[in-house]
Protein backbone atom coordinates (compact mmCIF):
# COMPACT_ATOMS: atom_id res chain seq x y z
CA UNK A 1 0.00 0.00 0.00
CA UNK A 2 3.22 2.14 0.46
CA UNK A 3 2.67 3.01 -3.44
CA UNK A 4 -0.74 4.80 -3.05
CA UNK A 5 0.41 6.71 0.00
CA UNK A 6 0.11 10.06 -0.59
CA UNK A 7 -1.63 10.24 -3.92
CA UNK A 8 -4.67 11.93 -2.19
CA UNK A 9 -1.98 14.68 -1.83
CA UNK A 10 -0.84 14.49 -5.00
CA UNK A 11 -4.32 13.76 -6.43
CA UNK A 12 -5.38 11.04 -8.32
CA UNK A 13 -8.19 10.05 -11.04
CA UNK A 14 -11.12 6.96 -11.10
CA UNK A 15 -11.30 6.06 -14.78
CA UNK A 16 -13.71 3.60 -16.46
CA UNK A 17 -12.56 1.90 -19.18
CA UNK A 18 -14.57 0.28 -21.68
CA UNK A 19 -13.96 -2.00 -24.37
CA UNK A 20 -13.42 -5.89 -24.47
CA UNK A 21 -11.83 -7.69 -21.51
CA UNK A 22 -10.71 -4.22 -19.71
CA UNK A 23 -8.55 -5.38 -17.71
CA UNK A 24 -6.23 -5.93 -20.42
CA UNK A 25 -5.76 -2.17 -20.20
CA UNK A 26 -4.58 -1.71 -16.86
CA UNK A 27 -2.39 -4.50 -17.25
CA UNK A 28 -0.92 -2.75 -19.95
CA UNK A 29 -0.77 0.19 -17.43
CA UNK A 30 1.53 -1.73 -14.68
CA UNK A 31 3.54 -3.29 -17.77
CA UNK A 32 4.38 0.35 -17.92
CA UNK A 33 5.39 0.78 -14.63
CA UNK A 34 2.09 2.71 -13.40
CA UNK A 35 0.79 2.30 -9.95
CA UNK A 36 -2.87 1.01 -10.21
CA UNK A 37 -5.34 0.31 -7.22
CA UNK A 38 -8.79 0.13 -6.31
CA UNK A 39 -9.48 -2.19 -9.67
CA UNK A 40 -13.19 -3.29 -9.83
CA UNK A 41 -14.94 -4.90 -12.62
CA UNK A 42 -18.53 -3.37 -12.95
CA UNK A 43 -19.78 -5.14 -15.68
CA UNK A 44 -18.42 -7.32 -18.77
CA UNK A 45 -17.08 -4.81 -20.70
CA UNK A 46 -16.30 -2.15 -17.49
CA UNK A 47 -13.40 -1.80 -15.60
CA UNK A 48 -12.59 1.34 -13.30
CA UNK A 49 -9.61 1.89 -11.05
CA UNK A 50 -8.04 4.72 -9.40
CA UNK A 51 -4.43 6.13 -10.94
CA UNK A 52 -2.06 9.04 -10.18
CA UNK A 53 -3.03 12.56 -11.23
CA UNK A 54 0.83 12.69 -13.13
CA UNK A 55 0.49 9.29 -14.80
CA UNK A 56 -3.15 10.55 -16.54
CA UNK A 57 -0.88 11.82 -19.50
CA UNK A 58 0.85 8.73 -19.71
CA UNK A 59 -2.18 6.55 -19.66
CA UNK A 60 -4.04 8.73 -22.63
CA UNK A 61 -0.84 7.79 -24.73
CA UNK A 62 -1.38 4.15 -24.31
CA UNK A 63 -4.75 4.26 -24.94
CA UNK A 64 -4.04 5.46 -28.70
CA UNK A 65 -4.23 2.81 -30.73
CA UNK A 66 -6.40 0.89 -28.52
CA UNK A 67 -9.84 0.58 -28.83
CA UNK A 68 -10.69 1.43 -25.54
CA UNK A 69 -12.63 4.09 -24.43
CA UNK A 70 -11.64 6.06 -21.40
CA UNK A 71 -13.58 8.19 -19.16
CA UNK A 72 -13.13 9.60 -16.19
CA UNK A 73 -15.29 9.60 -13.31
CA UNK A 74 -13.36 11.20 -10.03
CA UNK A 75 -10.90 13.67 -9.45
CA UNK A 76 -9.72 13.47 -5.37
CA UNK A 77 -6.96 15.16 -3.84
CA UNK A 78 -5.15 18.62 -2.92
CA UNK A 79 -4.87 19.10 -6.60
CA UNK A 80 -8.40 19.21 -7.67
CA UNK A 81 -10.04 20.59 -4.43
CA UNK A 82 -6.93 23.99 -4.38
CA UNK A 83 -8.08 24.41 -8.28
CA UNK A 84 -11.57 24.56 -7.25
CA UNK A 85 -11.13 26.50 -4.19
CA UNK A 86 -8.44 29.18 -6.31
CA UNK A 87 -11.85 29.51 -8.53
CA UNK A 88 -13.63 30.67 -5.84
CA UNK A 89 -12.25 34.05 -5.74
CA UNK A 90 -14.35 36.07 -3.06
CA UNK A 91 -13.17 33.35 -0.44
CA UNK A 92 -9.24 33.55 -1.84
CA UNK A 93 -9.60 37.10 -1.46
CA UNK A 94 -11.25 37.24 2.29
CA UNK A 95 -8.58 34.46 3.31
CA UNK A 96 -5.78 37.23 1.92
CA UNK A 97 -7.61 40.17 3.58
CA UNK A 98 -7.80 38.41 6.89
CA UNK A 99 -4.47 37.32 7.23
CA UNK A 100 -3.03 40.73 6.16
CA UNK A 101 -5.55 41.69 8.96
CA UNK A 102 -3.41 39.88 12.05
CA UNK A 103 -0.48 40.56 10.23
CA UNK A 104 -1.20 44.09 10.54
CA UNK A 105 -3.21 43.51 14.17
CA UNK A 106 -0.23 41.84 15.50
CA UNK A 107 1.84 44.68 14.83
CA UNK A 108 0.24 47.38 16.12
CA UNK A 109 0.74 48.39 20.49
CA UNK A 110 -2.79 46.99 21.82
CA UNK A 111 -2.13 48.11 25.11
CA UNK A 112 0.14 50.33 27.07
CA UNK A 113 0.40 48.96 31.45
CA UNK A 114 1.32 50.83 33.94
CA UNK A 115 2.06 49.88 37.32
CA UNK A 116 3.82 50.52 40.60
CA UNK A 117 3.54 54.33 40.90
CA UNK A 118 0.74 56.78 42.16
CA UNK A 119 -1.78 58.00 39.29
CA UNK A 120 -0.17 61.08 38.56
CA UNK A 121 3.26 59.55 37.50
CA UNK A 122 1.16 56.99 35.71
CA UNK A 123 -0.29 60.05 33.62
CA UNK A 124 3.33 61.56 33.45
CA UNK A 125 4.94 58.46 32.44
CA UNK A 126 1.71 58.23 29.51
CA UNK A 127 2.44 61.60 28.13
CA UNK A 128 6.29 60.88 27.77
CA UNK A 129 5.70 57.42 26.09
CA UNK A 130 2.72 59.50 23.97
CA UNK A 131 5.79 61.29 23.06
CA UNK A 132 8.29 58.84 22.25
CA UNK A 133 5.13 57.03 19.77
CA UNK A 134 3.97 54.52 22.60
CA UNK A 135 0.29 54.29 22.67
CA UNK A 136 -2.01 51.76 21.76
CA UNK A 137 -1.97 51.82 18.06
CA UNK A 138 0.77 52.92 16.84
CA UNK A 139 3.26 50.33 15.15
CA UNK A 140 5.68 48.07 17.36
CA UNK A 141 8.41 47.64 14.89
CA UNK A 142 9.11 51.58 14.47
CA UNK A 143 9.61 51.71 18.13
CA UNK A 144 13.21 51.84 19.97
CA UNK A 145 14.18 48.57 21.67
CA UNK A 146 12.78 48.32 25.36
CA UNK A 147 16.59 49.19 27.05
CA UNK A 148 16.14 52.35 24.82
CA UNK A 149 12.95 53.33 26.51
CA UNK A 150 13.66 52.38 30.04
CA UNK A 151 16.49 54.67 29.83
CA UNK A 152 15.28 57.53 28.06
CA UNK A 153 12.16 57.10 30.55
CA UNK A 154 14.48 57.30 33.72
CA UNK A 155 15.76 60.50 32.12
CA UNK A 156 12.65 62.71 31.42
CA UNK A 157 10.60 61.82 34.25
CA UNK A 158 12.44 62.70 37.42
CA UNK A 159 9.99 61.41 39.41
CA UNK A 160 10.94 57.79 38.35
CA UNK A 161 13.80 55.98 40.05
CA UNK A 162 13.84 52.98 37.84
CA UNK A 163 11.71 51.32 35.73
CA UNK A 164 11.36 48.06 33.49
CA UNK A 165 9.43 48.01 30.26
CA UNK A 166 8.28 45.04 29.16
CA UNK A 167 6.99 43.91 25.59
CA UNK A 168 4.95 41.09 25.79
CA UNK A 169 3.07 40.74 22.30
CA UNK A 170 1.36 43.51 21.37
CA UNK A 171 0.92 45.07 25.20
CA UNK A 172 3.67 46.95 27.21
CA UNK A 173 4.05 46.30 30.83
CA UNK A 174 5.26 49.09 32.33
CA UNK A 175 6.98 49.09 36.13
CA UNK A 176 7.84 51.92 37.98
CA UNK A 177 9.51 52.67 41.36
CA UNK A 178 9.00 56.52 42.21
CA UNK A 179 11.44 58.22 43.96
CA UNK A 180 10.60 59.84 46.84
CA UNK A 181 11.66 63.90 47.17
CA UNK A 182 12.13 64.96 50.45
CA UNK A 183 11.74 68.62 50.54
CA UNK A 184 13.18 70.60 52.77
CA UNK A 185 11.40 72.31 55.87
CA UNK A 186 10.46 75.54 55.57
CA UNK A 187 12.05 78.02 57.51
CA UNK A 188 9.67 79.58 59.23
CA UNK A 189 9.63 83.36 59.42
CA UNK A 190 10.11 85.11 62.50
CA UNK A 191 7.80 84.66 65.15
CA UNK A 192 6.72 84.82 68.79
CA UNK A 193 5.62 82.05 71.02
CA UNK A 194 2.53 82.92 73.19
CA UNK A 195 0.48 80.97 76.23
CA UNK A 196 -2.96 79.32 74.68
CA UNK A 197 -4.08 78.35 78.45
CA UNK A 198 -4.11 79.91 81.24
CA UNK A 199 -1.47 78.21 83.96
CA UNK A 200 1.50 78.11 86.26
CA UNK A 201 5.14 77.44 84.01
CA UNK A 202 6.69 74.32 84.62
CA UNK A 203 9.35 73.89 82.74
CA UNK A 204 11.23 75.68 80.50
CA UNK A 205 13.42 74.76 77.19
CA UNK A 206 14.17 77.50 74.36
CA UNK A 207 15.89 76.80 71.59
CA UNK A 208 15.89 80.08 69.89
CA UNK A 209 14.65 83.57 70.56
CA UNK A 210 14.05 85.25 73.88
CA UNK A 211 12.16 83.85 76.99
CA UNK A 212 9.71 86.81 78.40
CA UNK A 213 9.02 84.49 81.42
CA UNK A 214 10.50 82.66 83.95
CA UNK A 215 9.48 79.35 85.53
CA UNK A 216 6.00 79.49 88.23
CA UNK A 217 5.18 82.74 86.77
CA UNK A 218 1.39 82.42 86.15
CA UNK A 219 0.26 83.14 82.57
CA UNK A 220 -2.99 83.99 80.80
CA UNK A 221 -3.82 82.70 77.27
CA UNK A 222 -2.33 85.28 74.92
CA UNK A 223 0.35 86.42 77.51
CA UNK A 224 4.09 86.02 75.29
CA UNK A 225 6.35 83.36 76.21
CA UNK A 226 9.21 83.38 73.55
CA UNK A 227 9.82 86.50 71.83
CA UNK A 228 11.45 86.38 68.58
CA UNK A 229 13.11 90.00 68.64
CA UNK A 230 16.40 90.07 69.86
CA UNK A 231 17.62 93.44 70.18
CA UNK A 232 21.37 93.87 69.90
CA UNK A 233 21.09 97.42 70.31
CA UNK A 234 21.49 97.70 73.92
CA UNK A 235 25.23 95.64 73.80
CA UNK A 236 26.42 98.33 70.99
CA UNK A 237 25.93 102.23 70.61
CA UNK A 238 23.28 103.30 71.63
CA UNK A 239 23.03 105.98 68.69
CA UNK A 240 22.73 104.69 65.93
CA UNK A 241 19.18 102.40 66.34
CA UNK A 242 19.98 99.31 64.55
CA UNK A 243 16.67 96.86 63.28
CA UNK A 244 15.83 94.72 65.83
CA UNK A 245 17.07 90.93 64.45
CA UNK A 246 14.15 88.72 64.18
CA UNK A 247 13.79 84.94 64.68
CA UNK A 248 11.70 82.26 64.69
CA UNK A 249 11.44 81.22 68.39
CA UNK A 250 10.89 78.04 69.16
CA UNK A 251 10.38 76.04 72.37
CA UNK A 252 8.91 73.76 74.80
CA UNK A 253 6.71 75.60 77.21
CA UNK A 254 5.41 72.88 79.76
CA UNK A 255 3.11 74.51 82.65
CA UNK A 256 0.83 73.16 85.13
CA UNK A 257 -2.61 73.56 84.03
CA UNK A 258 -5.97 72.75 85.63
CA UNK A 259 -9.39 71.23 84.58
CA UNK A 260 -12.67 70.94 86.20
CA UNK A 261 -15.03 67.88 84.91
CA UNK A 262 -18.94 66.50 85.66
CA UNK A 263 -19.68 62.88 85.19
CA UNK A 264 -21.95 61.01 85.91
CA UNK A 265 -21.90 57.53 86.47
CA UNK A 266 -24.92 54.93 86.94
CA UNK A 267 -25.26 52.61 89.16
CA UNK A 268 -26.67 49.50 87.52
CA UNK A 269 -25.51 48.94 83.92
CA UNK A 270 -26.46 46.03 81.51
CA UNK A 271 -24.27 44.90 78.41
CA UNK A 272 -23.60 42.12 75.86
CA UNK A 273 -21.33 39.35 76.03
CA UNK A 274 -20.87 37.40 72.71
CA UNK A 275 -20.43 33.73 73.68
CA UNK A 276 -18.98 32.93 70.55
CA UNK A 277 -21.46 30.48 68.89
CA UNK A 278 -22.30 31.86 65.62
CA UNK A 279 -24.53 30.87 62.80
CA UNK A 280 -23.91 31.92 58.83
CA UNK A 281 -27.66 32.40 56.48
CA UNK A 282 -26.87 33.46 52.87
CA UNK A 283 -29.58 34.79 50.99
CA UNK A 284 -30.71 36.83 47.22
CA UNK A 285 -32.49 40.20 47.64
CA UNK A 286 -33.96 41.74 45.04
CA UNK A 287 -35.50 45.10 47.13
CA UNK A 288 -37.39 44.31 50.18
CA UNK A 289 -37.62 41.12 49.33
CA UNK A 290 -35.53 38.28 50.49
CA UNK A 291 -34.72 34.65 49.15
CA UNK A 292 -32.67 32.35 51.46
CA UNK A 293 -30.51 29.82 50.10
CA UNK A 294 -28.17 28.48 52.92
CA UNK A 295 -29.12 28.16 56.21
CA UNK A 296 -32.53 27.76 57.01
CA UNK A 297 -32.78 26.41 60.42
CA UNK A 298 -33.47 28.47 63.27
CA UNK A 299 -30.28 28.75 65.40
CA UNK A 300 -30.60 27.12 69.03
CA UNK A 301 -29.92 29.88 70.71
CA UNK A 302 -32.53 32.41 71.80
CA UNK A 303 -31.00 35.88 72.18
CA UNK A 304 -29.43 36.72 69.03
CA UNK A 305 -27.13 39.50 67.56
CA UNK A 306 -27.30 40.12 64.11
CA UNK A 307 -24.77 40.97 61.73
CA UNK A 308 -25.99 41.01 57.58
CA UNK A 309 -23.16 42.22 54.89
CA UNK A 310 -25.02 43.00 51.52
CA UNK A 311 -23.12 42.63 47.98
CA UNK A 312 -24.22 44.12 44.98
CA UNK A 313 -24.25 41.03 41.73
CA UNK A 314 -22.59 42.31 39.11
CA UNK A 315 -22.78 42.01 34.82
CA UNK A 316 -19.64 42.49 33.87
CA UNK A 317 -19.56 45.79 34.90
CA UNK A 318 -22.74 46.44 35.29
CA UNK A 319 -24.73 46.62 38.65
CA UNK A 320 -27.62 44.29 38.64
CA UNK A 321 -30.56 44.95 41.13
CA UNK A 322 -29.78 41.47 42.91
CA UNK A 323 -27.97 41.39 46.04
CA UNK A 324 -26.24 38.84 47.67
CA UNK A 325 -25.88 38.94 51.20
CA UNK A 326 -25.14 37.15 54.32
CA UNK A 327 -26.22 37.30 57.99
CA UNK A 328 -24.17 36.21 60.34
CA UNK A 329 -26.40 35.39 63.84
CA UNK A 330 -24.51 35.16 67.09
CA UNK A 331 -25.60 34.08 70.33
CA UNK A 332 -25.61 36.86 73.01
CA UNK A 333 -25.64 37.16 76.77
CA UNK A 334 -26.99 40.36 78.67
CA UNK A 335 -25.18 40.61 81.73
CA UNK A 336 -26.31 42.84 84.44
CA UNK A 337 -24.03 44.53 86.91
CA UNK A 338 -24.96 46.41 90.33
CA UNK A 339 -21.65 48.51 91.42
CA UNK A 340 -21.21 50.33 94.42
CA UNK A 341 -20.97 53.64 95.34
CA UNK A 342 -17.03 53.41 95.40
CA UNK A 343 -16.81 51.44 92.38
CA UNK A 344 -19.10 54.00 90.32
CA UNK A 345 -16.71 57.06 91.72
CA UNK A 346 -13.71 55.11 90.64
CA UNK A 347 -15.13 54.64 87.31
CA UNK A 348 -16.16 58.10 86.64
CA UNK A 349 -12.63 59.43 88.04
CA UNK A 350 -10.98 56.58 85.06
CA UNK A 351 -13.72 58.18 82.80
CA UNK A 352 -13.06 61.67 82.89
CA UNK A 353 -9.57 61.04 82.92
CA UNK A 354 -9.51 59.14 79.31
CA UNK A 355 -11.83 61.90 77.77
CA UNK A 356 -9.26 64.57 79.52
CA UNK A 357 -6.31 62.54 77.77
CA UNK A 358 -8.18 62.04 74.36
CA UNK A 359 -8.75 66.20 74.47
CA UNK A 360 -5.43 67.00 74.93
CA UNK A 361 -3.70 64.38 73.38
CA UNK A 362 -0.76 62.35 74.09
CA UNK A 363 1.70 64.54 75.73
CA UNK A 364 -0.41 66.05 78.31
CA UNK A 365 0.11 63.94 81.82
CA UNK A 366 -2.47 64.18 84.71
CA UNK A 367 -0.87 64.57 87.67
CA UNK A 368 -3.39 64.69 90.29
CA UNK A 369 -7.40 64.41 90.22
CA UNK A 370 -9.36 65.55 93.08
CA UNK A 371 -13.35 64.78 93.72
CA UNK A 372 -14.62 68.30 94.74
CA UNK A 373 -18.18 66.87 95.13
CA UNK A 374 -20.16 63.93 94.95
CA UNK A 375 -23.95 63.38 94.91
CA UNK A 376 -26.06 60.26 94.66
CA UNK A 377 -29.18 61.22 92.77
CA UNK A 378 -32.06 58.77 90.84
CA UNK A 379 -29.15 55.27 91.06
CA UNK A 380 -26.65 57.59 89.19
CA UNK A 381 -23.47 59.15 90.97
CA UNK A 382 -22.34 62.57 89.76
CA UNK A 383 -19.35 63.41 90.57
CA UNK A 384 -17.37 67.00 89.99
CA UNK A 385 -13.71 66.41 89.72
CA UNK A 386 -10.39 68.85 89.22
CA UNK A 387 -7.84 67.98 87.62
CA UNK A 388 -4.17 68.88 87.47
CA UNK A 389 -2.28 68.65 84.12
CA UNK A 390 0.92 69.58 82.55
CA UNK A 391 1.33 70.25 79.30
CA UNK A 392 2.67 72.01 76.28
CA UNK A 393 0.85 75.32 76.14
CA UNK A 394 3.00 77.53 73.36
CA UNK A 395 1.70 78.28 70.39
CA UNK A 396 3.17 80.38 67.25
CA UNK A 397 2.04 83.89 66.20
CA UNK A 398 3.98 85.30 63.70
CA UNK A 399 5.32 88.92 64.13
CA UNK A 400 4.07 91.13 61.48
CA UNK A 401 7.12 93.07 59.97
CA UNK A 402 4.85 96.31 59.15
CA UNK A 403 5.99 97.07 55.91
CA UNK B 1 26.34 -24.45 -18.89
CA UNK B 2 22.17 -23.94 -18.36
CA UNK B 3 21.99 -27.60 -16.70
CA UNK B 4 24.79 -27.03 -14.32
CA UNK B 5 23.07 -23.69 -13.77
CA UNK B 6 19.67 -25.53 -13.04
CA UNK B 7 21.33 -27.95 -11.07
CA UNK B 8 22.49 -26.17 -8.73
CA UNK B 9 19.78 -24.00 -7.51
CA UNK B 10 18.03 -26.47 -5.95
CA UNK B 11 21.39 -27.36 -4.32
CA UNK B 12 21.58 -23.89 -3.02
CA UNK B 13 17.83 -23.89 -1.73
CA UNK B 14 18.61 -27.22 0.02
CA UNK B 15 21.61 -26.58 1.54
CA UNK B 16 21.96 -22.86 2.35
CA UNK B 17 18.03 -22.40 2.86
CA UNK B 18 17.74 -19.81 0.33
CA UNK B 19 14.21 -18.98 -0.68
CA UNK B 20 12.92 -21.11 -2.79
CA UNK B 21 10.86 -18.24 -5.05
CA UNK B 22 13.96 -15.97 -5.67
CA UNK B 23 16.13 -18.49 -6.80
CA UNK B 24 12.92 -20.36 -9.09
CA UNK B 25 10.94 -17.31 -10.05
CA UNK B 26 8.08 -18.89 -8.66
CA UNK B 27 5.17 -16.78 -7.54
CA UNK B 28 4.85 -15.85 -3.68
CA UNK B 29 1.36 -16.21 -2.65
CA UNK B 30 0.09 -14.71 0.87
CA UNK B 31 -3.27 -15.79 1.70
CA UNK B 32 -4.67 -13.67 4.81
CA UNK B 33 -7.90 -15.39 6.31
CA UNK B 34 -10.50 -15.29 3.22
CA UNK B 35 -10.23 -11.87 2.38
CA UNK B 36 -6.75 -11.32 0.70
CA UNK B 37 -4.77 -12.63 -1.63
CA UNK B 38 -1.05 -10.98 -2.26
CA UNK B 39 0.30 -12.56 -5.10
CA UNK B 40 4.63 -11.85 -5.60
CA UNK B 41 6.63 -12.21 -8.76
CA UNK B 42 3.34 -13.19 -11.20
CA UNK B 43 3.78 -12.31 -14.91
CA UNK B 44 1.12 -10.32 -16.02
CA UNK B 45 -3.22 -10.36 -15.64
CA UNK B 46 -4.48 -12.93 -17.86
CA UNK B 47 -8.62 -12.50 -16.55
CA UNK B 48 -9.51 -10.74 -14.32
CA UNK B 49 -13.57 -9.89 -13.33
CA UNK B 50 -15.44 -9.52 -10.37
CA UNK B 51 -15.19 -13.67 -9.36
CA UNK B 52 -12.33 -14.64 -11.38
CA UNK B 53 -8.84 -13.28 -11.07
CA UNK B 54 -6.05 -15.59 -13.52
CA UNK B 55 -2.72 -14.90 -12.99
CA UNK B 56 0.16 -15.61 -15.59
CA UNK B 57 3.24 -17.12 -13.91
CA UNK B 58 6.52 -18.72 -15.37
CA UNK B 59 4.83 -22.75 -15.10
CA UNK B 60 1.22 -21.86 -15.96
CA UNK B 61 -1.78 -19.80 -14.61
CA UNK B 62 -2.72 -19.09 -10.95
CA UNK B 63 -6.62 -18.91 -10.82
CA UNK B 64 -8.32 -17.56 -7.77
CA UNK B 65 -12.26 -17.63 -7.55
CA UNK B 66 -14.45 -16.32 -5.09
CA UNK B 67 -16.73 -13.37 -5.31
CA UNK B 68 -16.53 -9.62 -5.14
CA UNK B 69 -13.09 -8.99 -5.71
CA UNK B 70 -11.32 -5.58 -5.89
CA UNK B 71 -7.74 -5.26 -6.96
CA UNK B 72 -6.91 -3.37 -4.20
CA UNK B 73 -3.27 -2.35 -5.83
CA UNK B 74 -1.60 -3.43 -8.87
CA UNK B 75 2.05 -3.14 -9.64
CA UNK B 76 4.40 -4.64 -12.18
CA UNK B 77 5.25 -7.87 -10.23
CA UNK B 78 2.74 -7.53 -7.75
CA UNK B 79 -1.27 -7.81 -6.96
CA UNK B 80 -3.21 -7.61 -3.98
CA UNK B 81 -6.26 -9.01 -4.15
CA UNK B 82 -9.66 -8.09 -1.64
CA UNK B 83 -12.89 -9.91 -1.82
CA UNK B 84 -14.49 -13.15 -0.65
CA UNK B 85 -11.93 -15.91 -2.11
CA UNK B 86 -12.99 -19.81 -2.24
CA UNK B 87 -10.23 -21.14 -3.74
CA UNK B 88 -7.06 -21.35 -5.08
CA UNK B 89 -5.84 -23.10 -8.21
CA UNK B 90 -2.69 -23.89 -9.83
CA UNK B 91 -3.63 -24.48 -13.76
CA UNK B 92 -0.82 -26.07 -16.21
CA UNK B 93 -0.41 -24.73 -19.57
Amino acid sequence: MKQTQGSSLTGYVTILVKGTSPELFFQKCIGEGLTVWNVRKTAEDECEGNIKLHDVRHVRQLKRGTDFKISFLNKKGYPFLFRRFIRKRHVVISLFISILLILFLSNIIWEVKISGVPKEIEEKISKQLDSYGIHPGSWIFSLESPNAIQQKLVEDVPELLWVGVDQKGTTFFLEGVEKIIVKEEEKPGPRNLIATKKGVIKKMYVSKGVPQVGVNDYVEPGDLLVSGIINNSEEEDEDDKKQPDLVAAAGEITATTWYEVNVTVPLKGTFEILTGNQKKQYFFSIGDFRLPVWGFRKPEFENIHRETNEENLKFFKWELPIKAGETILREKINTKSNRTKEEAVQAGINQAINELKLQLGPKAQIISQKVLHEAIDNGKVKLNLYLNVEEDIAKVQPISQGD
Amino acid sequence: MKKLHQRIRPWLIKYLALPSDVLLGLPRITIIGQIHVYIENHQGLATYSDNELKLKTNKGYIQITGSSFVLKMMLPEEILLEGKIKEVKFVPE
